[in-house]
């Protein structure tokens, strides 16, 4: 298999026009699957306890990648059959004034595909570094671009206020000063900051910062778990 | 002996049944053959205690369906004849006796086989399915004439009706029957010799594909090569794909093959040249061919003059052969739906003046004259709740105010007036660029890319925005007049949008009528719908699983339909997760979608170089028109949706009447694919766009005024084109290396065009 046997096929086909690299794409391609191929039938052969690889096994790997990878669309009977019955049913009234029609949100892409997740606070050294932790986690199975929520009302799941939901972000003592300066670094502040709201939809989070004393780590910290079931509801 | 010419021939055309190739009708001819009895041969009464008739299968003493009898019964006779030829008498009369046969069986056999076949004769209806009339006439008259060749004269009966797909004979001859009839063919006066020549193409690709499916492949590959060079020009496509076809296996996984092995290939022929072919083989004993006619083709006789081989050639490449009338005839509401009254402002500040027809208004506003001033129902038209359509909601009336007043300022195009023509040239896209698509008021401009990416570019000076995040939204003043402005994030505003989420190629691309939303099809196989307000992805429609190649969104928006690589075209509502109907039948990809313009049909054209008209509302095929030669690519329904344009990579554009269901143009003149066609806003004038780097303007008006309308009432099924494309052409502009891939119209009638520059 070389390039000039390559240019034959091609010429075969009746493809006249290709860039250069074509070829070398289809050579490699090739050999791909003729490798994939001989290497399957080899173990259908060794399956079958047979000492060498003979037409049988070819065939046999052949079929079963065919099945796998190279799927063909399905056949034309079994096409008009659900053909039929689709359009049996009359098509659905239109509901007015609706807002934006789409399907139900299972089926949609604005869910959030993100939740973020409280720190579990392991206080071990006080020198440790721990940043609060976003976990990316997936809520519909399906990749999506994070959406900002829409402006309609269109949303599905109860509303919870949140005005009460506090969780707690620990900052290491050395990156205090940035935090604050008029505060001495050993005093236990609380500040609360606000993060952009429309992370997370039109609820306000109050973040309350707690600066680690290095002495009193164990008592001093309150650790709220923040309620991510508010999230899972979306 | 005659006799066995008798049986095998019956035998063959019993396993054609068994084979379930031959079609409802001829088999109940069969079955009420014994019935009727026109003519007579001498030994017929004999026969007819055997004739295969639900009453005498009983006596063979099998309770089996009156379709699966004969062939039973035929099957034990051959087997009891190839017995005896081979002196195994013991056994003929063990197997005589078990399967309960009558003693006679064997000698009256070749009576039985007349007469039901020469019974049907008479009572035969001369109709459109001229192959099992051919057979019976061809069986019964041969029945007269003694002794030439017996087809299958060196093979024993029994494993020619054994054989899975009634092998029709012994595949070194399938060269002879070939030749013989080209023989013939080529003899015959010249006014029958095109009509008859239409049979060689389908003929020699059934009979290939039969050898290759009945594993003889080294007689394959000689009857190809001997005799594909024969076939017309425009087919060479599909021989180069069969010639790489040498296996049963290599079928598997080929749909469109599949396809074609089982549907019946469409001939239409005048009624003198079919008389020719019949006699002929009356006269000569060709039942292989005949048995393969019989199977796979269907002959549309027409009364009428024979026609030439420019019609013809006109009509036919299409891979289903060309369409028979019936399949044409059903009525198709062409018309438009009616537009609302809404009530035009004289003035250009007045911005609440939209009402409904009837109420009174302070300024005396002129009323539009775009809804239709009559109350009475066009009789082409749909009804207006044919199909659920959306309301429209005040933003539409906003919408169609504004169209109302840009139509007041649009240019009359015509023979003496033609567009400007503005091209949009995308740089950089490396070959990249498969889609485009305007928005109607030509303010917005979507590509979609190779490397799945779709942008989205604002033609007018003012940029696009994103809408504001929920938080801010709530900060505004609801109430303001300019709400509309003030939900836009000024933030965000940018000349071009790209939008992500896509996994493969994106092939088709589809502005929604009101503007929120954009459609995009990829090669991954799910159509995306994006909002334009948010520039996110909303939903993704799964269902075709292979790549889809077109989409477009109804002209009222809430329905769109897709057409993909899995053969069918899909119709979906953007509020349901699986489509509303399926659209199957084509026997090849599905290559482009499009809505007639009242939103109650979808036209699909696909790479089996067929058209198809579908009814949205029962899911049905309505017209199939042929006569493209290549996969087409684009279509165009004319602004009074009474006709359609397409092109194809055969480089022709083709203009057809809907109503009637006929070709009605050819406009010759480009020589690469036509990529894109578009109707102007009053239907005058048809621009085309090609690969070949021009646009060209068509006289419309013209094509569909010189039609003589008394050929339309013709049933032959087509009407004379005449050769003036060159009349018709109005103009051609070369783009500097671009091809054409999109065509729009403004509102104006201004010409846009777009293409990706390639280098």
């Amino acid at each position: 298999m070389s390039a000039p046997v390559m240019i034959q096929i091609l010429k075969d086909m009746g493809i006249t026009e290709y860039e250069p690299r074509v070829i070398n794409q289809m050579l490699e391609f090739t050999y791909r699957y003729v490798t994939t191929i001989i290497e399957d039938a080899k173990i259908y052969a060794t399956h079958a306890k047979k000492s060498t690889v003979d037409a049988d096994d070819i065939k046999l790997a052949i079929q079963c990648r065919m099945d796998q990878s190279f799927t063909s669309p399905p056949p034309r009977d079994f096409l008009l059959e659900v053909a039929r019955q689709k359009n049996q049913t009359p098509l659905p009234l239109i509901k007015p004034y609706c807002g934006p029609r789409l399907p139900p949100d299972r089926y949609c892409l604005t869910a959030p595909n993100y939740r973020l997740k409280s720190i579990q606070k392991k206080v071990s050294s006080a020198g440790r570094i721990s940043v609060p932790r976003l976990s990316v986690g997936a809520v519909s199975s399906r990749p999506s671009t994070p959406t900002i929520g829409t402006p309609s009302a269109a949303k599905a799941g109860t509303p919870v206020s949140l005005t009460g939901q506090r969780f707690t972000v620990q900052i290491p003592p050395s990156s205090q000063t940035t935090v604050s300066k008029t505060t001495t670094p050993f005093t236990p502040t609380v500040s609360n900051v606000l993060i952009n709201p429309s992370l997370i939809g039109s609820k306000n989070i109050l973040i309350t910062t707690n600066m680690v004393s290095q002495s009193a780590a164990a008592d001093s910290l309150k650790r709220k778990h923040e309620d991510d079931d508010d999230y899972d509801a979306l | 002996s005659s006799d066995d010419i008798m049986s095998t021939k019956f035998i063959l055309k019993m396993a054609a049944v068994q084979g379930g190739m031959v079609d409802e009708k001829e088999e109940v001819d069969i079955k009420t053959e014994p019935q009727s009895d026109g003519l007579m041969n001498t030994n017929a009464t004999d026969g007819r205690q055997l004739s295969p008739s639900p009453s005498s299968s009983s006596s063979a003493g099998s309770s089996k369906s009156a379709a699966g009898a004969p062939e039973d019964q035929q099957t034990l006779l051959a087997v009891l004849q190839f017995l005896r030829k081979n002196k195994l008498t013991e056994s003929v009369e063990i197997l005589r006796r078990e399967a309960g046969l009558p003693e006679d069986a064997l000698d009256t056999k070749g009576a039985d086989c007349s007469a039901p076949s020469s019974g049907g004769t008479a009572g035969g209806v001369d109709g459109l399915d001229a192959g099992s009339l051919l057979s019976r006439v061809a069986v019964s008259s041969s029945a007269g004439t003694p002794a030439p060749t017996k087809v299958a004269d060196d093979q024993p009966d029994v494993s020619v009706v054994l054989s899975a797909y009634s092998q029709q004979g012994d595949p070194a001859l399938y060269k002879v029957y070939y030749s013989d009839l080209k023989k013939f063919i080529e003899s015959v006066l010249d006014c029958h010799r095109a009509e008859l020549s239409q049979v060689f193409y389908p003929l020699f690709v059934h009979m290939y594909l039969e050898l290759v499916y009945n594993n003889h492949e080294s007689e394959a590959k000689a009857f190809f090569e001997k005799f594909s060079g024969d076939q017309e020009c425009y087919y060479e496509d599909d021989l180069r794909v069969l010639s790489s076809l040498t296996k049963k296996e290599h079928m598997r996984g080929n749909e469109t093959l599949l396809d074609f092995r089982t549907s019946k290939f469409v001939l239409r022929i005048s009624r003198d040249s079919y008389q020719l072919l019949k006699r002929h083989l009356q006269e000569r004993q060709n039942n292989q061919i005949w048995n393969i006619i019989q199977e796979h083709l269907y002959i549309d006789i027409f009364d009428g003059m024979p026609r030439s081989k420019s019609q013809i050639d006109a009509m036919s490449g299409s891979l289903a052969g060309e369409a028979k009338r019936e399949a044409n005839k059903a009525k198709v509401y062409y018309g438009l739906l009616k537009e609302p009254e809404i009530e035009v402002p004289l003035d250009d500040e007045d911005e609440e003046a939209e009402n409904e027809e009837g109420k009174p208004k302070k300024k005396k506003p002129k009323k539009d004259s775009m809804g239709s001033k009559s109350k009475k129902q066009d009789p082409n038209a749909p009804l207006q709740n044919r199909i659920p359509l959306p309301e429209l909601k005040d933003s539409d009336k906003l919408d169609k105010i504004m169209y109302m007043k840009e139509s007041t300022k649009r240019i009359r195009l015509g023979r003496e007036n033609l567009p400007s023509i503005c091209f949009y040239t995308f740089l950089n896209a490396y070959q990249g660029l498969t889609a485009v698509d305007f928005t109607d008021d030509s303010s917005l401009i979507a590509g979609g890319f190779a490397d799945s990416t779709v942008r989205v570019w604002s033609v007018t000076p003012k940029k696009l925005r994103k809408v504001k995040s929920a938080a801010d939204l709530n900060l505004i003043d609801k109430e303001s007049d300019d709400v509309l402005e003030r939900i836009m994030d000024e933030k965000t505003a940018s000349e071009s949008k790209i939008l992500y989420g896509h996994s493969g190629p994106v092939y088709g691309i589809s502005f929604s009528p009101d503007r929120n939303y954009l459609l995009s099809c990829s090669e991954d196989g799910t159509v995306r719908l994006w909002s334009l307000l948010t520039f996110t992805c909303l939903v993704g429609y799964k269902g075709h699983n292979y790549p889809v190649w077109d989409t477009q969104f109804s002209p009222y928006g809430y329905y769109f339909v897709s057409g993909g690589h899995d053969r069918v075209a899909r119709l979906w509502a953007t509020d349901h997760y699986q489509p509303l109907r399926i659209f199957a039948g084509h026997l090849a990809d599905v290559t482009c979608t499009r809505f007639h313009p009242n939103s109650n049909y979808v036209v699909t054209g696909s790479s089996d170089r067929t058209i198809r008209l579908w009814d949205v509302l029962t899911g049905n095929c309505v017209r199939i028109f042929t006569g493209h030669k290549g996969p087409i690519h684009t279509l165009a329904f004319s602004p009074n949706g009474k006709f359609l344009a397409s092109g194809a990579t055969d480089g022709r554009v083709l203009l057809w009447d809907i109503g009637h269901g006929l070709m009605v143009s050819e406009l010759k003149g480009h020589t690469d694919t036509v990529y894109a066609l578009r109707f102007s806003r009053d239907g005058e004038l048809l621009a085309s766009g090609s690969m070949d780097n021009t646009v060209r303007l068509w006289d419309a008006a013209k094509a569909f005024d010189d039609l003589e309308t008394d050929d339309f009432t013709a049933a032959t099924g087509h009407i004379h084109l005449q050769d003036n494309s060159q009349e018709l052409l109005l103009g051609t502009y070369m783009s500097k290396s671009t091809p054409v891939v999109h065509l729009h119209f403004t509102r104006r009638n201004l010409l846009l065009a777009a293409g990706s520059y390639a280098a």
